[in-house]
């Protein structure tokens, strides 16, 4: 991702974190824990005020501190708010037993490690006051650390909770000691709550434990995870250097606390912004370098190495200079070059610099201005990755080799890591005092369930890989399509010759699947967008079943006028082409083949089918996005099946002005989408599972409280006398589980359709893993299946064979998806709205995939 | 005022509605020139004044706009010579609301419509947002670059606020008298109501002018004529077309030159042609080009030569029937592939009325595409006038290979 897109992406975090503020708010939440873990040097005793306020860098550092600590309090806060929601002991199929049982057993290793503590280990969490009171959270942690009741205790303190492995003898305990200024400070601590280890919040001290014991060995957090600066992979030939780390968690799996740990990397580029000022300026010359430097900086993040914290560039100030001075926070004036000499040793070297400018993060419930750091560009580095950067091939090319870890690749990282935690006297004593063992690596039993064969129309064809069938149905014609009649091609001059050729090309290959396609007419325009947009207004008429688009260049907004005219004002499918694509010589019949099958999508053909033992069955998949031109927009994409043999789709795409990612509308789409089965089937269907994507962290309960009675009360509107059975499962594509098979004394991705449904899964959900994508490179990552509501009580086998079906039913590419078919769909969906078209499609189109 | 005599105005009879009471008041109030000054500050607030429709219950609930009064009219005829103004206002992006600026003000557009007469007259003006906020450039930056992508710095069309806001005025009150109604997307209503506040403070010139959303005038209307409420849904859809995105002299020049679709007069136009398209022609109105782009698809009734409508199923018929024509097929064929691409543009410049040889084909082409009477029928039109073109295509072809 770039720098810019990130902080894009940033912004809408930030501006979800404040509603998920609120929504805290409404929902009982176990206690937030907000601790340090900036208690550097609290063994040292006595530290002053004044000491404190030259430790901290003029509000910079400990301003983003907070802030970001308070970013993981809400984040860690949703994860924990998900446990509580206890939806396994409602079904009560799957009360005692949530395995299944059929498929061939496969030894699978994972990236979860055992965390032992004794069977009656307890947290014990107190309350601390100080009278007169203190503003500063670091003067406070000092005070309290320096008590020798509490120096040799495993202790987390945010300034206001503390919380301690071994319990204090008293219940209210009374200190006292004395600021360098002279002050007598009384501490009171009193004794609120002991915790079992099963409690969410202890659960949270473990995740703080974790991340102190990752500090001690010399990691750095940046954003969640943590990096190693000092063993730098390094890409010289691209100026990249990656920082190696893991992202970390402790949380209860099924029968007891595990620690999972995955590989991740910071991409960072070895140039200061000062360089790549300089060069840029070489580059432009004087006279515009101001512009262009904004132009290009604005917006990238940079990483400062001397305190290894990111910064967004928001503005860069060029009437500041270092040698000018600042206000620090206890009021004295100091220069930047002074401060960074003083608090850093760092020498800035060019006096000349303007000043980065970066809004920092506000704190929760704070209305304040918003503060503003400045940053040398001397001493920032820059991260991620430029657009040009993501465009250029054999960047990422370089970049990929180093960070797609392959599975035994990723089993040494983990083993290194493990290994260092047991080494470093640092890290174990930690763990130690809290009465902690780091434990062996979980191995488990998975199951893989049998491959599927693909149902043609004449055939029916067990292909040889279930990861691409392409080869294997070339010569089958397809399930069902339509005869492609009035249609017509949208080409500029420069691109005729090869719309003709591409026809040919097209005929050829439809013929073949069974698909008819009659010549079109061929409208030849100028290379503007609304030179298109014109001709399409002109030419489509009713009776014309399609329009092809071959566009000059991937400017979006070709795509974004065609497709927004297109699929709401007058509903017509279309197809858009690049001209590039087509220019491809060898790969013309590949491309003629998808482009033929997607245009029998289009015009409501059916490709292929699997064997689906359940007779009327409908299959719903919801996704949800945010627009991307107004962030208050949510998109939702619902795409159900409205046959039994699962081939046919009813898609529509509402949407509302929430700020949640929660589905208002789905009573609308469920009535919509059961009318459409009812004008088909002439029944109602008998079972319906939905599967719904596009679910953060923390919204399991509304999930379960507001979207599942919508639908249960559209479903039970729909018939006055048996209702169809509905089913909810969560599919989330992003887990911390990983899986690998043992294999020769190595370990390997594990074959596709293995199913997980044990250890590393939650005991209160009825929930299960599913491998059904193939990673040529690096690691394959498993989805994540939540049931949270079922009526229909299907055997947990069955509803894992039929999730694992549903994989091969994506029209868009001759294989399996990572997700079920209805999920795929309503996500492409989404992502065509929310990008392009930004309002909803006619429902004309509703019956047809016009969004492939 | 405009049609201060000829037709008269919903303000007019809401003046002369109020003089009764004003009498009462003990105000000296004579004409409705009078009571102009005591009627402004009403003008706005949300006053129901029933429709006069005999034997009809009407609809108690939320069925007052705040802009009913405008339309309490005696008629139809009075309602198609209203005039409306359709202002919006760009920023450059919004600022949290912790900050004292919300908003910079970057792009006005406006335009001046009645059903009868369509768009009047319109005004757009760059404005010079002024400094933007220290920290603020990076959200600025992106919230112009995702929509209008007017610079945020360095762009030397901006004008002073304060001269942009009294040109507006000009714009939309040229005479002295009473203020015309204003109104904008109820979606940019908080910002474009801000943006005059704030322009209006750096002018010096108070002027309160009463922004009203759309979403309300197209009910008013809509229920005028029709007694009865339409949906939301259905104004939302009214209103949010695509149709007229690249409609020619809709955007303003620099917009149109930098082929950006976000452009505040482009907002307005296509409110009126909106309304033009869908309501104006309920009233019964012909639709001029002042109502819609018209010109658009008259001109592209007569195909301009750059685009051409091959039919390639016809084409390829040919190819195969007659042995003659796959000569000139070939010849064709490798004309195209040692033509330098160039060569098209080229090409259709001479195929103006001064050639003599080819142009015919095409004038033909044009002149049978040009007959054809409505869009739905330019097809059939289109498939018969193209074995001329064709052939007169291939002649063209092999005389320049010769040459």
């Amino acid at each position: 991702m770039s720098g810019r897109a990130r902080v894009k992406a940033r912004g809408i975090a930030r501006s979800s974190s404040a509603t998920e503020v609120g929504r805290t708010q409404a929902s009982p939440l176990p206690t937030s824990v907000d601790l340090s873990n900036n208690e550097a040097s609290s063994s040292n005793g006595f530290l002053g005020t004044r000491r404190i306020s030259t430790n901290d860098k003029y509000g910079i550092s400990s301003g983003d501190a907070g802030s970001t600590s308070m970013e993981r309090g809400v984040k860690n806060k949703q994860d924990f708010m998900d446990l509580s929601i206890c939806t396994r002991e409602k079904l009560a199929h799957v009360r005692d037993c949530k395995t299944g049982s059929s498929g061939i057993p496969v030894k699978l290793v994972t990236n979860l490690f055992n965390l032992d503590f004794p069977q009656d280990w307890q947290l014990y969490q107190y309350h601390v006051t100080y009278v007169p009171d203190l503003a500063s959270r670091r003067l406070r942690i000092a005070l309290l650390y320096s008590h020798s009741e509490l120096s040799n205790k495993a202790k987390a303190f945010d300034g206001a909770i503390l919380f301690l492995s071994q319990k204090l003898e008293e219940k209210v305990t009374e200190l006292s000691s004395e600021t360098q200024r002279g002050e007598t400070i009384k501490m009171t601590i009193t004794l609120k709550r002991e915790l079992p280890s099963s409690s969410p919040v202890c659960i949270q001290v473990f995740n703080i434990i974790f991340r102190k014991i990752l500090k001690k060995l010399s990691m750095y957090q940046i954003g969640r995870n943590f990096y190693n600066p000092s063993e730098p992979v390094e890409i010289p030939q691209h100026k990249l250097s990656l920082w190696p780390g893991f992202a970390i968690s402790v949380s209860y799996f099924e029968s007891k606390l595990l620690f999972s740990a995955d590989v991740s990397y910071k991409v960072l580029r070895n140039e200061t912004v000062l360089e790549f000022m300089t060069a840029l300026c070489q580059r432009t010359g004087l006279s515009c370098f101001t512009q262009t430097c904004e132009k290009q900086l604005i917006g990238l993040i940079v990483l400062t190495r001397y305190n290894n914290r990111t910064y967004s560039i928001d503005d860069i100030d060029w009437s500041v200079k270092p040698t000018h001075t600042f206000q620090k926070r206890d009021g004295t004036k100091i220069t930047y070059v002074d401060y960074y000499k003083q608090q850093y040793d760092i020498t800035v070297s060019d006096l000349n610099q303007p000043m980065l400018v970066s809004l920092l993060k506000r704190k929760r419930n704070d209305n304040s201005e918003a503060r503003l750091a400045h940053l040398i560009p001397e001493l920032c580095f820059l991260t991620g990755l430029t657009d040009r950067a993501t465009s250029d091939f054999q960047l990422m090319k370089a970049v990929a080799e180093k960070t797609r870890l392959p599975p035994s690749g990723r089993q040494q990282r983990l083993a290194r890591l493990v290994d260092n935690i047991q080494r470093n006297t640092n890290a174990r004593f930690e763990l130690e005092t809290w009465g902690l063992h780091f434990g062996s690596q979980i191995s488990l039993t998975g199951r893989v369930v049998p491959s599927e064969k693909i149902l043609m129309q004449d055939h029916i064809c067990q292909p040889v890989s279930a990861a691409d069938w392409s080869k294997d149905v070339r010569t089958c014609k397809i399930l069902n399509a339509r005869s492609l009649n009035t249609w017509l091609i949208l080409c500029s001059d420069r691109t005729e010759y090869v719309a003709e050729s591409f026809l040919n090309c097209l005929r050829r290959v439809a013929g073949s699947m069974g698909f008819n396609v009659d010549y079109p007419k061929i409208i030849k325009v100028q290379e503007n967008p609304a030179a298109f947009v014109r001709a399409v207004q002109q030419y489509v008429d009713p009776d014309v079943q399609l329009v092809m688009c071959i566009l000059p260049s991937n400017q979006k907004t070709y795509y974004d006028s065609i497709k927004k005219y297109l699929s709401s004002d007058c509903p017509v499918p279309s197809q858009c082409v690049l001209a590039r694509t087509l220019n491809k010589q060898g790969m013309m019949m590949s491309i003629a083949t998808k482009i033929a099958m997607q245009m029998t999508c289009k015009l409501g053909g059916e490709l292929w089918a699997v064997e689906i033992p359940l007779k009327s069955l409908m299959v719903v998949g919801i996704d949800v996005c945010k627009d991307a031109l107004s962030k208050d927009v949510m998109v939702v994409g619902c795409v159900a099946s409205v046959n039994p043999g699962i081939t046919r789709w009813f898609s529509r795409c509402l949407l509302q002005r929430t700020m949640t990612d929660v589905a208002d509308c789905l009573k609308v789409f469920m009535t919509g989408a059961l009318n459409k089965w009812y004008k088909y089937n002439h029944d109602l269907p008998a079972r319906i599972i939905v599967y719904r994507a596009g679910v953060g962290d923390g919204q399991l309960k509304t999930l379960v409280e507001y979207e599942v009675p919508q639908l249960l009360s559209s479903v039970a509107e729909s018939s006055s006398n048996t209702s169809s059975r509905l089913s909810v499962i969560v599919v989330r594509k992003k887990c911390m589980p990983r899986f690998f098979t043992e294999m020769n004394r190595t370990v390997q991705n594990p074959p596709l359709g293995t199913v997980v449904d044990s250890e590393a899964t939650r005991n209160e959900w009825y929930d299960f893993y599913l491998i059904s994508q193939v990673a040529c490179r690096g690691t394959v990552s498993p989805t994540y299946y939540n049931v949270i509501y079922d009526d229909n009580g299907l055997k947990p086998d069955h509803m894992q064979r039929l999730t694992f079906k549903l994989c091969h039913l994506y029209y868009n590419w001759p294989g399996i998806v990572s997700v079920p078919a209805p999920c795929q769909y309503a996500h492409k969906l989404t992502f065509l709205v929310a990008q392009s078209i930004h309002k909803e499609p006619s429902l004309e189109l509703a019956n047809h995939l016009f969004y492939l | 005022m405009p049609n201060r005599k000829a037709s008269r105005n919903a303000y007019y009879f809401f003046v002369q509605e109020k003089i009764p009471e004003l009498r009462r008041r003990g105000l000296p109030v004579a004409r409705v020139a009078d009571a102009i000054p005591y009627c402004s500050a009403d003008w706005a607030k949300p006053v129901f004044t029933p429709l006069r429709k005999p034997g009809m219950l009407v609809p108690k609930q939320n069925v007052s706009p705040p802009d009913m009064s405008t339309l309490s009219l005696k008629g139809d005829q009075a309602l198609l010579g209203g005039i409306f103004y359709f202002l919006n206002i760009f920023s450059h992006g919004e600022l949290p609301p912790h900050c004292e600026q919300r908003f910079l003000p970057c792009e006005i557009g406006c335009v001046k419509y009645s059903l009868q007469e369509g768009i009047m007259a319109d005004f757009h003006s760059f404005i010079n947002p002024g400094e933007i906020p220290r920290g603020f450039r990076f959200h600025c930056q992106a919230a112009s670059d995702s929509s209008h992508k007017i610079p945020i710095s360095n762009f030397e069309r901006g004008h002073n606020q304060a001269t942009v806001l009294q040109n507006l005025y000009r714009f939309i009150h040229p005479n002295p008298g009473n203020w015309p109604p204003i109104y904008c997307k109820s979606d940019d209503r908080t910002r474009v109501n801000w943006c005059l506040k704030h322009m209006a403070k750096a002018s010096e010139i108070r002027q309160d002018l009463q922004l009203l959303t759309v979403e309300d005038l197209v009910v008013g209307i809509y229920q005028q004529k029709f007694l009865k409420e339409p949906s939301k849904t259905w104004i939302r859809s009214l209103l949010d077309v695509a149709m007229w995105d690249y409609s020619s002299n809709t955007r303003c020049k620099w917009h149109e030159e930098n082929d950006t679709l976000f452009c505040a007069l482009a907002v307005c136009k296509k409110i009126a042609y909106c309304i033009s398209n869908s309501l104006a022609t309920l009233f019964g109105i012909q639709l001029t080009e002042a109502h819609v782009p018209l010109q658009d698809y008259e001109a592209s009734n007569s195909v301009t030569p750059k685009m051409v409508v091959l039919d390639a199923g016809r084409y390829q018929k040919l190819r195969v029937g007659s042995s003659g024509f796959s000569h000139f097929n070939s010849a064709n064929q490798e004309q195209r592939s040692n033509t330098p691409i160039g060569d098209y543009p080229s090409r259709a410049k001479i195929s103006g009325q001064n050639s003599s040889v080819r142009g015919r084909g095409i004038t033909r082409l044009l002149e049978s595409i040009s007959n054809s009477s409505s869009n739905s029928h330019k097809f059939s039109n289109c498939d018969t006038s193209l074995s001329s073109y064709m052939s007169q295509k291939d002649g063209y072809k092999s005389f320049s290979s010769l040459s």
